[in-house]
This record gives C-alpha cells, sequence and structure tokens, in this order.
C-alpha cells in the first residue's frame, strides 16, 4: 500500500506537469486551430529565462519564476500580433508548420541567448517532507500537485462560469459566428497565446528539478502532452487534462509492476501502445464527440 | 511507335538530367571549388528527399498526416545496420529486408488511418514512431543502445569494399548511388501519381464518400499508399544508415519526422522538385548558404533563426510551397520580355 501510494503521488506530480502542457496546446488548437509544436519550446526558452533570472540576476527563486511567467506572456502575445493574426486564412496543416518555423526560431535564440549548457534549477520549496499513508512525499512535489489542480480548477472555474470564459468557448465553437456576435476573438486569441506560454513555463519549472534546464527539457512532456490530448479528446477542455493523469499513472504503475515481468523498460512502449488500440476502438478519445461529417 | 521524347519537357528526362546535375558535386569536389563536407550535406537532401517523397504520397495525394517517418526510418536503418554489421549479410539483402519488415508495421498503420484521421491520426503515428525510439535506446544487443551503433560502409555486389587505395572514391561510389536511388525514386512517383493509383488517392483526398460511390476501393489504396511511404522512409533510412555509417535513437525523434512535414509544406505538396526544394531549405541551407554570408554567418545560430523565420514567411506568403515563386519569376520574365520587344 505504501509503494502505491508513492508511486500514485509521483504519478500525481508528474501527471500535473503533463496536464499543463496538454492544457496549453489544447487551448491554443480551440480557438487558433493549430497544434502547438512549439508549445514545449517555448516553454524551454522562458525556464531558461527564470534559470537565469535566478542564477545570475540573483533574484528569489519565486520572484524569478513571476518574471519568467511575463516573459511567457509577452512571448506568446508576441507571437499572437506578429505571425498568428496575419496566419489566419492559410490551410489548417500549413498553419502547424508555423509552429515547426517557432521552434526552429526559439531553439536558435535559446542557445544564442543562454549557451548550451545545462543549468541546475532548484526546487520552489527546499527540503522537508511528510507521511501520507506510509509513502513519504516532499513539500514541493505536494504543492506541485496541489499547485496544479488548483490552476487547472481556477482555469476551468472561468472558462465555464465567467463572461471571458464563454468569449473563449465561442471563439472554440465557431470563430467567424463568436466575431459576428461580437466577441473579441482576437483578443481571445492573443489571450490564448499568453495563457499557452505561461502554462508552458510552469509545466518547465515544475520539471527542470528532477533534470536540469537544457535544450530538450520540456521534450519528452511534449510528446506525452500531445498524446494525452488525442487520449482525451481534443473537442473538450478537460479531456486532455484527464489524459495526461491517465498517462502518468499507468506509466509509473507499469514500470513499476511490471518489473518482476521484466516489463520495466517496455513500460512507456506498453502505455503509448494500449493508448493507440484504445483510441482505434474510440477514435474522438475519452470525452471526444462524434463529428458527424456530411457529403 | 511512339517517338521517343527526349526533350527536357519529358518529366522522366529532367529527372535523369538532374541526377546528373548532382553529380556534379563531386566532380567539383575533386576539382577542389567545394568543399569535402558538401558531398555529406547534398547527400543529406538526397535520402531525407527520398523519405519526404514517400511522406508526400501521404500528405499531398492523399491528404493524411503522418508524424511516424522517423521511427519507420530509425528501424529501417537499425535493421539494415545489425544484418550487415552483426550478421555479416550481404548488404543487397539486407536492403530488402530492411524495406520489407517496416513496410509491413507501416500497412498495418494504414488500417489504423480507416479508423481515425487529422490530428488523431498524426499523433497516433507520432506514438508509433515514439514506440520504435523507446525500443531502439532499450533494445541494446540490436541497436547499440544510448551510444549508438557505428558501422562501416558496405561492401556493394559483393566485391566492391573500402580500402584504403579509394579511400576518397569510396564515398563519392556510395553517393553516386544514393542519386541513382533519388531518380528512380522520383520517377517511380512521377508515374504513379499519373496513374490509376494516383488518381485514386486525389478523389480520396477531395471525397472518401465520392470516391467510394465511383468504385475506388479505400482500404486498398489507403494500404498501398502507407506502405509507398513507410517504404520510402525505409530505404532513406538504410542510405542514411550506410553513408553517415553511424545511427543512435536521438536521430529518430519527433524534430525529424516534423521537419519531413515541413519540407513538404514548404517546397509544395504534390510536386515532386518542390519537395526537394523543401527538403533543401530545411535541411541544407543553414550550412551550405546561410553561414556561408559574411559577418552575420558567424555569430551562434545565426543560421538556424533566419532558416526558422524564412520558414515561416514562407507559409505566411507561398501557402502552396516556394516552388511557386518559380511561376512569379516567369511572370515576371513574360513581362520583361513584353516591355522590351
Amino acid at each position: 500500500m505504501a509503494i502505491f501510494m508513492q508511486l500514485l503521488l509521483r504519478s500525481l506530480e508528474t501527471g500535473s506537469v503533463y496536464a499543463l502542457a496538454a492544457l496549453g496546446i489544447i487551448i491554443i488548437y480551440r480557438t487558433s486551430n493549430i497544434t502547438h509544436f512549439a508549445q514545449g519550446a517555448m516553454g524551454m526558452f522562458n525556464t531558461f529565462a527564470v534559470t537565469f533570472f535566478f542564477l545570475y540576476g540573483r533574484m528569489p527563486l519565486w520572484l524569478a519564476i513571476l518574471m519568467g511567467v511575463a516573459t511567457a506572456f509577452l512571448m506568446g502575445v508576441l507571437v499572437d500580433l506578429v505571425i498568428i493574426r496575419r496566419a489566419k486564412r492559410i490551410a489548417p496543416i500549413s498553419k502547424q508548420i508555423i509552429t515547426l518555423g517557432l521552434i526552429m526560431v526559439v531553439l536558435g535564440l535559446a542557445s544564442t541567448v543562454f549557451g548550451v549548457d545545462p543549468l541546475p534549477l532548484p526546487k520552489l520549496i527546499q527540503g522537508g517532507e511528510f507521511d501520507v499513508l506510509g509513502a513519504t512525499i516532499s513539500y514541493n512535489a505536494v504543492f506541485n500537485i496541489v499547485f496544479g489542480l488548483a490552476l487547472m480548477s481556477l482555469f476551468f472555474y472561468i472558462l465555464q462560469r465567467t463572461k471571458w470564459g464563454l468569449a473563449v468557448r465561442t471563439t472554440a465553437s465557431n470563430e467567424l459566428t463568436a466575431r459576428l456576435m461580437g466577441v473579441p476573438t482576437k483578443t481571445v486569441t492573443m489571450v490564448a497565446w499568453a495563457l499557452a506560454g505561461v502554462l508552458g513555463v510552469l509545466a518547465g519549472v515544475m520539471i527542470a528539478p528532477a533534470t536540469k534546464v537544457d535544450l530538450n527539457v520540456l521534450d519528452a512532456v511534449q510528446i506525452n502532452a500531445l498524446i494525452a490530448c488525442v487520449l482525451g479528446g481534443f473537442q473538450s477542455f478537460y479531456g486532455p487534462v484527464i489524459g495526461a493523469y491517465i498517462i502518468a499513472i499507468a506509466k509509473n504503475m507499469i514500470v513499476f509492476y511490471g518489473q518482476p515481468l521484466g516489463l520495466d523498460v517496455w513500460g512507456e512502449q506498453l502505455v503509448l501502445l494500449s493508448i493507440l488500440i484504445f483510441i482505434i476502438f474510440r477514435p474522438n478519445g475519452i470525452i471526444g464527440k462524434k463529428i458527424v461529417k456530411k457529403v | 511507335m511512339k517517338k521517343l521524347n527526349l526533350s527536357l519537357k519529358n518529366p522522366i528526362v529532367s529527372y535523369i538530367g538532374f541526377g546528373g546535375l548532382l553529380m556534379l558535386v563531386p566532380a567539383l569536389i575533386l576539382a577542389g571549388v567545394l568543399r569535402n563536407s558538401t558531398l555529406t550535406l547534398v547527400a543529406s537532401v538526397i535520402f531525407y528527399s527520398i523519405a519526404a517523397l514517400g511522406l508526400n504520397v501521404l500528405l499531398g495525394w492523399s491528404g493524411l498526416v503522418s508524424l511516424g517517418t522517423a521511427g519507420f526510418m530509425g528501424l529501417a536503418a537499425y535493421i539494415s545496420a545489425y544484418l550487415t554489421h552483426d550478421l555479416k549479410l550481404p548488404f543487397e539483402l539486407a536492403l530488402v529486408a530492411a524495406v520489407i519488415i517496416p513496410t509491413l508495421i507501416g500497412i498495418l498503420v494504414g488500417f489504423i488511418s480507416l479508423r481515425i484521421e487529422g490530428l488523431y491520426l498524426a499523433i497516433a503515428t507520432l506514438a508509433v514512431s515514439e514506440i520504435l525510439r523507446k525500443t531502439f535506446e532499450v533494445f541494446d544487443f540490436f541497436t547499440g543502445g544510448y551510444s549508438g551503433k557505428p558501422i562501416s560502409f558496405p561492401t556493394i555486389l559483393g566485391f566492391i569494399t573500402q580500402t584504403p587505395a579509394n579511400r576518397t572514391l569510396f564515398p563519392i561510389l556510395m553517393y553516386t548511388i544514393l542519386v541513382i536511388f533519388l531518380v528512380a525514386v522520383m520517377i517511380l512517383i512521377h508515374n504513379l501519381m499519373k496513374g490509376q493509383f494516383g488518381r485514386a488517392l486525389n478523389a480520396m483526398r477531395g471525397s472518401e464518400a465520392a470516391a467510394q460511390a465511383m468504385g475506388i476501393n479505400l482500404l486498398k489504396y489507403r494500404l498501398m499508399a502507407f506502405g509507398l511511404a513507410t517504404a520510402l522512409a525505409s530505404l532513406s533510412g538504410v542510405l542514411y544508415v550506410h553513408f553517415i555509417k553511424y545511427t543512435h535513437p536521438g536521430s529518430w525523434t519527433l524534430a525529424l519526422s516534423l521537419n519531413l512535414v515541413a519540407a513538404i509544406i514548404i517546397g509544395g505538396a504534390r510536386n515532386i522538385y518542390g519537395t526537394i526544394l523543401g527538403v533543401f531549405v530545411v535541411f541544407a541551407m543553414p550550412d551550405l548558404i546561410l553561414k556561408q554570408i559574411p559577418y552575420f554567418g558567424t555569430i551562434p545560430n545565426f543560421a538556424f533563426i533566419v532558416n526558422g523565420i524564412l520558414i515561416i514567411i514562407v507559409i505566411m506568403y507561398y501557402p502552396y510551397g516556394l516552388i511557386q515563386i518559380t511561376k512569379d519569376f516567369k511572370k515576371i520574365w513574360l513581362k520583361l520580355k513584353e516591355r522590351f520587344s
């Protein structure tokens, strides 16, 4: 039981990271109809910025993170203003490629500005751990789990209960009609890009202490977030979040409990394979609605 | 009897001519005009072009997005490396085996494409590619694990091997083989896509229901499209590993698959020269052109950043691909002609 709890808590922590990244991808997909392949790269850039503010700006970590959130926000706004807003009439497949160009620009900028050496980023809450049902967990992990859940609850509250959320949902459902109804869709899209940037840097700051801040710090997160979106379904905002937690939990459980069977190194492959089989039977994901095609 | 059309207007003649043009690169290197490293760079354009031409059958002609190319390329590269290097089998046999095995998996993925489409299909193929990549990492007696697998140049036709005497000439021989394969693939794709297969794919892209009503078997052509795309990705992987002589799991990531998709969109979907142009822009332009610009070229990563910006600009102003630029040039040319005549 203690081991199970330990696994579950650790999965919830990585699940939060995947969920934040997936939420960033889905909000862009729903408002701009773009698969945001550069989510990880932009998150990486701003995580580097946080590390720089912390290490060389000699700021306390919380302030550095706030500064990183600000740069992420600005970066998102800039990307929307300079590129996305002008690319409305481009075919959907070509639009995705814009984010590939963004990856190249951001990677190039990051290695020019921050260098290519991996940098350390400490945990937000240093030291201290306590027991839950026999499992030990650090305060930082608890903070990550709670913060992730709280942020997502806030997001869903705004989405469902406020005027702003209504604007986002109408834009997501039909951009043209929303504009005719007087929804400021341009502002909605801009805020969506800014928000995706912020979610990216938060995911980066959460995952960075486990490894180091380098150019690939969010690569695995990006792939898992994309797969979470498919598992949960691109048609809803909360499907990908559920998908993200499921992937994190399934991966840790299979890796641990498969160990006696020699399955530990095959854990990730098995999870991906089961997701593939799942979407063959439910092509629109867990929560996805079926899109009726007209001839 | 039909007279043979040997003008450059005949696409097949122009493809062979293009191959001849590519053979100028080693000639210029031997003459000392170009640097040795250019050969590897142009060779990489060639093998990535083969994979991109295959992917174009899916992305361009069928309208199906696949992000699994890198995984299949890697699988073929490892199989071929294992067969020739560890089992000492002939290169030709390894090539056939390394193309057939991934192709069978690719056809399986084709079955998935009947159920899911669009973005879901793209990420499902990404999952297949990730499964393969993780397997390269852990299956180390076969793949060499994280440290990668170095091999030597293959023995061609059972008797041509690399010896100290032909040190400089052997890479050029390998390069020639690459060019021959590229020209063959260009002709193959041209013929297939101008024929019944291409027409069926065009119809399916337009409307699946209408295509079915015209008697097109969706399953058959989807599987053929996936099979062809995977076979060419595999061929590309085999040529990659025998030219570069090294493979490791880090080469076969999502980034490569995305770059190949980008190459097609940038160059021009459903256009053979466009695809090669796109591959050139994405994979070779930073090293071959941008880094040679005086002063700016020396800024670290300048080439990479400019390439990213160029890609975005091309997508925004040439949404049908960079190959459209030739039409603009033609228009300007005609205008100039009119003015001065």
